[in-house]
């Protein structure tokens, strides 16, 4: 599926339809101003399916498709990510950032035993810095009782 | 006169705070090896650091000093790769290229990255001293201004980054709105009103402007390297005959950089234009000022002024581009839209009044401005070969870095997966967003200005109980809209003029 201005004028259009169907019950139980909390989100919900519309009708700015190779690391790179966002507080800090950065570096075109030292290195190098020279708390996981 | 010497030494006070100076030393550091970085420029450098600067409880001038340390940094850092690959590492580095490789090619690298920092210090300079001469004066005359002149003013700001950037106005337009929306959701301070939040507890205090610049920034600018798969480079500084430029070099490019730095300010001060305006406008200028009257005029080919002018304007531009945020509240740029969305962390909201209930915030920053300055101009001279050798960092080990260093920001902010799960979300839609054509910088001041703005709106119309009117009463209003309406056509008018011609 190629990008172009005419998706993207499809996605405003339907930004601006949601917008505009979930801001329209929006409505103060008793107000002391004019213009209620319901106009703005509104306006601008109007402008964008203005901004939408124009761009549907015109069209055109095909965007060059990505590799299939590309799309392929991009699509593991988001899953990789979630993956990280999820683990980062249930496995803590250490695990999930070696584990994250073991996956990216191999995506990276890292040697397995390249990522695996620079994983465990940044996890533990990180937190050090972070947690206990920074003061930035850190989640600890299941590591929680060694640290 | 004397008012402007109280507040410097105000300032210098704060600056020269052991801890102050550490953070500007590091963030002036740190800020050049973003610069250096390709992909990676002073807004990416500084989302990253904001939340954790916040988590480390720093007070705000010390943040503050820290994000403009890395802001400047950056505008120096760009240069390096600029002139020695015919890289540009950053966005405002482009025009460096066209002299500064020709010169390193010569075997005058070394004299091209000591002139170039040298002119980027005297454009930073000039910017500073612009600060300290025009900022208090824009803030006096700031006061007059209430909702309805805060609120045009808004819509000049974002129809001048919109203008200004591409060559579809429609999209920045669109930019702008899905930033605004953005900043809709949550609780409605005046009705208590949920907006948007689905009844979910992590939405009902909107999204975090945190978030949103981190999954621009840091998230959908991996995703795109990871399309191009850049690899490794290693470079050395090639070896020449001299390390610094002599006095001739000094005086052949003088009026070039003072030129240069000059109008650099005055173009970072509007907002929309930004330094890499001001270093293409200021190169430009040059080109034809010395190609009609000096004969052995090279740009192109190697010319120092060539060199000099353009690195001078971008960074009396960066510096010039606090103004507007310092003394309005309306930031003018991508990137000092993200340092106001770093203030609103700690509560405070930039504008005419800052400068006088927080001097020490104001003229802390602008004194650590010309201290993280000289620090650069020290730290670049000798050190070019350490920041030369970052680009050795292979991007297996870089990406993860990064994306370790936005993961913890993120976290700090209110230890919520919930929030690491919408930064992914929303650097996936960043990123495809940015694919098809969408300028962030409006997005981003959108998000940043959107509560403000529609404050503004309704404060100013519940004056005249919901009549319009208001919005082109007063003479201010009426020329803000009339400068609005300007931006808007005329870039396409000059083009219609110049194509007639």
């Amino acid at each position: 599926m190629a990008l172009d201005d005419r998706k993207l004028g499809v996605f405003a259009l339907a930004l601006a339809a949601f917008l505009a169907w979930y801001g329209h019950s929006l409505e103060a139980a008793f107000s002391y101003e004019p213009i209620g909390p319901r106009a703005f989100p509104l306006a601008i919900a109007s402008i964008i399916a203005l901004c939408g519309l124009i761009l549907t009708v015109k069209g055109g700015n095909r965007v060059e498709p990505n590799s299939q190779g590309a799309n392929v690391r991009i699509w593991l790179m988001i899953a990789i990510l979630s993956g990280y966002a999820v683990t980062f507080q249930l496995l803590g800090f250490i695990i999930s950032t070696a584990l994250m950065t073991l996956l990216v570096a191999r995506l990276f075109g890292g040697t397995w035993i390249k990522a695996l030292i620079g994983g465990v290195g940044m996890g533990i190098l990180f937190f050090v810095v972070f947690d206990y020279l920074l003061d930035v708390v850190l989640p600890v996981g299941v590591l929680g009782a060694f640290l | 006169m004397n008012g402007i010497f109280d507040q410097l030494s105000i300032g210098f006070g704060v600056a020269f705070t052991p801890l102050n100076l550490l953070v500007a030393a590091i963030g002036s550091f740190f800020g050049t090896i973003v610069g250096v970085l390709p992909g990676l420029g002073p807004i990416n450098g500084v989302a990253m650091l904001i939340p954790i600067a916040f988590a480390m409880n720093l007070p705000p001038e010390t943040s503050l000093i820290l994000l403009a340390a890395v802001y400047v940094g950056a505008e120096y850092g760009g240069r390096i790769t600029s002139i020695l690959l015919n890289v540009p590492g950053e966005a405002a580095a482009v025009m460096t290229t066209l002299d500064g490789y020709p010169l390193a090619r010569q075997g005058l690298a070394n004299v091209a990255l000591s002139i170039s920092a040298w002119s980027s210090f005297i454009g930073s300079l000039i910017g500073i001293i612009g600060i300290v001469f025009f900022a208090p004066v824009l803030a006096k005359w700031a006061l007059a201004f209430g909702p309805a002149e805060y609120f045009v003013l808004m819509v000049f700001a974002f129809c001048a980054l919109t203008s200004l950037l591409g060559d579809q106005p429609v999209k920045g337009v669109l930019a702008a709105m899905i930033g605004l929306a953005i900043s809709t959701v949550g609780v409605d301070a005046n009705s208590g009103v949920y907006r948007y939040t689905f009844d979910h507890p992590n939405l009902s205090d909107g999204i975090a402007f945190v978030v949103v610049v981190i999954g621009l920034f840091a998230v959908a600018e991996m995703l795109q390297m990871l399309e191009n798969r850049l690899t490794g480079v290693s470079i050395d500084v090639p070896p020449s005959v001299r390390k610094m430029f002599n006095f001739m070099e000094l005086k052949f490019t003088w009026w070039s950089t003072v030129r240069a730095s000059v109008m650099g300010f005055f173009i970072g001060v509007l907002p929309g234009a930004g330094a890499s305006v001001a270093s293409a406008v200021s190169y430009a200028y040059e080109k034809k000022h010395y190609e009609n009257k000096d004969p052995d005029a090279k740009f192109g080919r190697g010319d120092l002024r060539g060199l000099a002018a353009p690195e001078a304007a971008n960074n009396s531009a960066a510096t010039g581009s606090f103004i507007p945020m310092l003394t309005l509240g309306v930031p003018g740029s991508g990137t000092t839209a993200v340092m106001m969305g770093a203030l609103s962390l700690y509560n405070i909201t930039p504008g005419p009044v800052l400068f006088d209930q927080q001097p020490q915030l104001v003229w802390g920053l602008i004194a650590s401005l010309f201290v993280a300055n000289l620090m650069l101009l020290f730290m670049n001279i000798p050190m070019v070969r350490v920041f030369a050798s970052m680009l050795k960092i292979p991007p297996w080990l870089l990406v993860p870095g990064i994306l370790t260093i936005s993961f913890v920001g993120v976290f700090a902010l209110h230890t919520a997966t919930f929030d690491l799960g919408m930064v992914v979300a929303i650097g996936v839609i960043g990123y495809l967003l940015r694919k098809l054509g969408l300028p962030m910088p409006p997005l981003v001041l959108g998000v940043v200005l959107g509560e403000m703005m529609e404050q503004n709106l309704r404060r100013a119309l519940s004056i005249t109980n919901g009549e319009l009117g208001i919005l082109f009463q007063s003479p201010i209003s009426i020329g803000l809209w009339i400068a609005a309406a300007a931006v808007i056509v005329g870039p396409s008018l000059y083009k219609r003029f110049k194509a007639a011609k």
